[in-house]
């Protein structure tokens, strides 16, 4: 019989039951929603790398490895398979597209997924081409590609299309954010193929398995090897670093957002629990009086918390699932830059225990709120629920308060006299400003990061990667002849860090640094500067001492300044700092205005990509981010609809007597009406005052939490502002509107009965 | 002149397939100035006769003409301006808001009444200048009743309209009550009618209207209506 209570009740407060459902399947879908993505992101690429046996470690040296090398490294114990490899960026010739070649000579380690063609064979005259490179240029199975490397032409058909993991995050360098396949993609050549073409067994690169840490294998690698050897671990790779970077992103997404929805949710609950069983007083005295257990009636109200709670999970798992899909699918923002077989959803362990805390606390915040009316003798229990009384408040003491309007005097005592509910929708209100403000501010940021670098930092025509290793004097020529600024990036060991080191040459104002502050900033050539992250353990005039990848020889430089990095963790000098230095160095980057279009045939240039072009590979990014950002705009609108609709209607509830009364008294609709909207609108742009301090600091914990990174220098435009107050109000009014228009359909005989 | 005048008028409530007539076929003619008391068991119709002369309801059929006017066919708007204008509530529960003083409580009136009396004299006459800035709750019920009838009669109306005003307090505060309210109504020359089941009151009354079932048994005048003092309690 109460089973058929607990329903006919959900059906009498059906606006409060459904409000409370949607808002912790809210909660619960945004908590799952980020917490799904980075653990699905794990799961997937995790057992893709495996699958493809991504690389523990990479080993470099520019003279090459030998067999004996690597036969020496095989024995050691600890390592459990090598191979030597050979991962270079090529072009194809006669068109604009180029290519990460691959060659490993044993297979064993960092292979590739065939989806379509030939398997692998070592043995086979030819390569096997990235699936998604294929797809975007039109290249079937059959087809011939000429690859140029350093002088050498490759001429070989397409034996077979695959996935790597090592290519997850298919990008030429760490200048490109966004793999864009229509002019990079990878291809794997057998060793057969490549020793006939280059008529040498070249290979300048180990990659290995091994469960050892870097300094053990570092040891290791230096005691079988007679030498000390670069390593570079996978972390420091950006497949597998970004991978994880956006692992990252999501878990720290995933515990701020989620943490807010959840926690409205939770108050949410406790209001309107407390308001449904203040109204049910007389009910629950009844039933006291009919000779019901306290334990009987607990349980009968502590399953109306139950309920909500497990239908608001049920559908949150839903719309968390629905939310993680958008995110994670291979057509979807996160297909646009991984390139993987599969993309199977799944839920973290620990989401299934934070569910039953929320279905428990729903429970428990029922329990709660019927044991304050349960309390004491059945006779107490059907006395009706006495809020508390009326106290002066201290405004009243002052002349202003004689000076104010009725209307402002009643709401401002009735704000006071029901402080939950206040407090609630004040929370609503900020809840929904701060979503709006962090939203629109994280756009913001990465717009004015991404203008940072199309404005500030780049100041060129085109980018023209060099071919790896082009001699010096050669480069320097092209340098000139181009009137190019020009970059020696390399990786480089700092307190076991693995960072760029970037040697420039910026004199024509091509390419150019920023300081913290954004301003652009001249390299002087008195010492290095630090990336912001960097300087957080390495503080301006301090020495720095690093190593270069591949070579055992150590330089120390003194840190001038601080620079913010648009892209990699780097340590910067000029020029003329670095050859006081003595770091050697190879030009790998050329930054001039000739058009890609004009520039000479030589085959020191191993690629070249407009600014244009460059800028367009943020194009799917900022896609991804407008469409993180409606998703939260729409969750931040609903939340506020939900919260103030629902607590809009309980005050229209609590106030129908006093309203009626207003009605018997003469009053018209309207005048009621604006009465109820204006303590909305009070309550509004107190809400919009805090939340917008609220969404700046949300704003700066997300940046914070992202400062592993990105450097973003934190941005709010006064669009975001117009925007969050101008939805935030318009949020407020539209449900204000709505529960105004109830009091039309106040039957005034009805609510004037019975006691006060 | 009466001043009400009902003309066949009918309430019917529906409530799914099921149809009350609360009031059937009802005519009846008031005078200006006079106290009348409705009298008559639960559910006779006394209350919804008065929702529909205070502008609360309006009729399924029949004319309520006020003072001449035809208010059955008022829209909402215009039914509020008459309430506002021409007739004054007293309440059993006094229905007083209890989130304002009693100063407030009677000083809203004003937000609507161009022609309202000053709050503080109304509050002075039912004898609470010593309460004005107390809430409602802090007050007896004989007070709240009080503040209420200060609120009825400070918008200046027509007529009074009082649903057992004294229903919900003890027999000697309502005495109180019923005096204070008489004697304002007379002071102020309204017409003033008491919807009630208390035989006592009508013998104080200067008409007697009795309902039963919906119609209108009997609506006599009383030549000699006794004073307060003289009712036995």
């Amino acid at each position: 019989m109460l089973t058929r209570k607990l329903f006919r009740t959900a059906r009498a407060y059906k606006a409060q039951f459904i409000s409370m459902i949607v808002m912790v399947a809210l909660g619960v879908g945004v908590f799952l929603g980020f917490n799904m993505e980075w653990y699905s992101i794990e799961r997937n690429t995790g057992s893709f790398f495996e699958e493809t046996k991504l690389a523990d470690y990479r080993l470099y040296s520019e003279a090459g490895f030998s067999r004996a090398d690597l036969d020496a490294l095989l024995a050691v114990d600890g390592i459990d398979a090598a191979t030597r490899m050979l991962s270079v960026n090529v072009s194809i010739q006669d068109s604009e597209q180029s290519l990460s070649l691959n060659v490993s000579e044993d297979y064993t380690v960092s292979t590739m997924l065939v989806t379509d063609g030939a398997p692998y064979d070592p043995e086979a005259d030819g390569l096997w081409l990235s699936d998604r490179f294929a797809g975007a240029n039109g290249i079937s199975i059959g087809d011939e590609l000429t690859l140029a490397y350093r002088g050498f032409k490759i001429t070989a058909p397409v034996l077979g299309l695959a996935k790597s993991g090592e290519q997850l995050i298919c990008v030429g360098d760490s200048t490109q954010v966004m793999p864009d396949y229509s002019k990079f993609g990878f291809a794997y050549l057998t060793p057969k193929k490549y020793r006939a073409a280059i008529l040498l067994d070249f290979y300048p690169q180990i990659n290995l398995r091994s469960p050892l840490s870097k300094e053990a294998l570092e040891a290791a690698a230096a005691k079988a090897l007679g030498r000390t050897i670069m390593v570079v671990p996978k972390e420091d790779t950006t497949s597998y670093g970004e991978a994880m970077g956006e692992s990252k992103e999501g878990k720290a997404m995933g515990g701020i957002l989620p943490v807010l929805f959840l926690a409205i949710a939770l108050l949410a609950m406790t209001t309107t629990m407390h308001r449904i069983t203040a109204n049910e007083k007389r009910q629950i005295g009844t039933l006291k009086a009919l000779g019901f257990k306290d334990r009987r009636i607990l349980r009968h109200y502590a399953s109306y918390g139950f309920v909500i709670g497990l239908i608001g999970t049920a559908l949150g798992i839903a719309l968390g699932y629905g939310i993680c899909y958008i995110i994670m699918n291979p057509n979807g923002m996160m297909g646009t830059y991984f390139d993987m077989p599969r993309w199977e959803l799944a839920m973290p362990g620990f989401c299934w225990g934070v569910l039953a805390l929320i279905v428990g606390f729903m429970t428990l915040i029922s329990v709660l709120s019927v044991r304050k009316m349960l309390s004491g003798t059945a006779a107490e229990a059907l006395q009706p629920y006495v809020p508390r009384k009326m106290r002066r408040i201290a405004l009243e003491r002052t002349p202003l308060w004689k000076r104010l309007q009725f209307g402002t005097r009643w709401n401002l005592r009735d704000v006071l006299r029901h402080k939950s509910r206040s407090a609630m929708t004040l929370i609503g209100i900020v809840g929904c400003m701060l979503l709006l403000v962090g939203g629109l501010g994280m756009r913001d940021t990465l717009n004015g990061f991404l203008r940072l670098i199309d404005e500030d930092v780049s100041n060129y025509v085109t980018m023209v990667s060099l071919a790896e290793n082009s001699d010096a004097d050669g480069a320097m020529a092209l340098a000139d002849a181009l009137d190019a600024d020009w970059d020696a990036a390399s990786g480089i060991s700092v307190n076991g860090k693995t960072v760029m080191l970037e040697i420039v040459d910026n004199g024509r104002d091509k390419y150019r640094f920023v300081d913290a502050d954004n301003a652009v900033t001249p390299l002087s050539d008195e010492g290095a500067y630090v990336c912001m992250r960097l300087a957080k353990d390495i503080r301006v005039g301090d020495t720095v001492t690093f190593s270069p990848y591949g070579s055992s020889d150590t330089y120390s430089v003194k840190v001038i300044g601080v620079l913010r990095s648009v892209m990699t963790e780097n340590l910067v000098m000029s020029r003329a700092c670095a050859e006081r230095v003595g770091v050697p160095y190879s030009i790998t980057t050329l930054y001039t205005d000739v058009p890609a279009s004009e520039l000479p045939d030589s085959s020191l240039i191993a690629s070249a990509q407009s600014h244009a072009a460059i800028m367009e590979t943020y194009d799917s990014f900022t896609q991804i981010m407008d469409l993180m950002i409606a998703l939260l705009i729409v969750a931040a609108v609903v939340l506020g609809v939900v919260v103030l609709y629902n607590l809009g209607l309980m005050s229209y509830i609590e106030r129908s007597r006093e309203l009626a009364t207003l009605k018997v008294l003469g009053f018209r609709d309207r005048q009621i009406g604006r009465l109820l909207i204006s303590q909305n609108a009070w309550l509004t742009v107190v809400g919009v005052l805090l939340g917008i301090p609220a969404g700046a600091l949300t704003l700066k914990l997300l940046i914070d939490k992202l400062a592993g990174e990105y450097e973003l220098k934190m941005f709010i435009g006064p669009v975001t502002y117009i925007v969050s107050i101008v939805l935030t109000f318009g949020v407020s009014l539209f449900v204000g509107i709505i529960v105004a228009r109830k009091n039309r359909k106040i039957d005034m005989v009805e609510a004037l009965k019975g006691v006060d | 002149m009466p001043i009400v005048e009902f003309k066949d008028v009918t309430r019917v409530y529906t409530s799914g397939d099921h149809e009350l007539k609360a009031l059937d076929g009802v005519n009846l003619s008031l005078d200006e100035g006079k106290f009348i008391v409705v009298l008559g068991p639960s559910g006779a119709g006394k209350s919804t006769l008065l929702n529909l002369l205070g502008g609360l309801d309006n009729p399924t059929s029949g004319k309520i003409l006020v003072n001449g006017q035809d208010i059955s066919g008022y829209s909402s708007d215009t039914l509020a301006d008459y309430r506002a204008s021409t007739v004054g509530f007293v309440f059993q529960f006094y229905n007083l808001i209890p989130t304002l003083t009693v100063y407030e409580n009677v000083a809203l009136v004003k937000q609507i009444c161009a022609d309202a009396l000053d709050p503080e004299d109304m509050i002075a006459r039912v004898g609470l200048s010593d309460h004005l800035e107390q809430f409602p709750a802090e007050l007896s019920g004989g007070e709240q009743q009080r503040v209420s009838i200060a609120r009825a009669l400070a918008k200046n109306p027509k007529i009074l309209l009082c649903d057992e005003p004294t229903g919900a307090l003890d027999s000697q505060t309502g005495v109180v009550v019923l005096k204070l309210l008489l004697s304002m109504a007379r002071d102020f020359g309204k017409t003033i009618v008491i919807v009630t089941h208390n035989q006592n009151i009508a013998r104080m009354a200067d008409v007697v209207v009795r309902v039963k079932n919906g119609r209108i048994v009997s609506c006599e005048s009383q030549a000699h209506p006794l004073s307060a003092e003289e009712v036995d309690w």
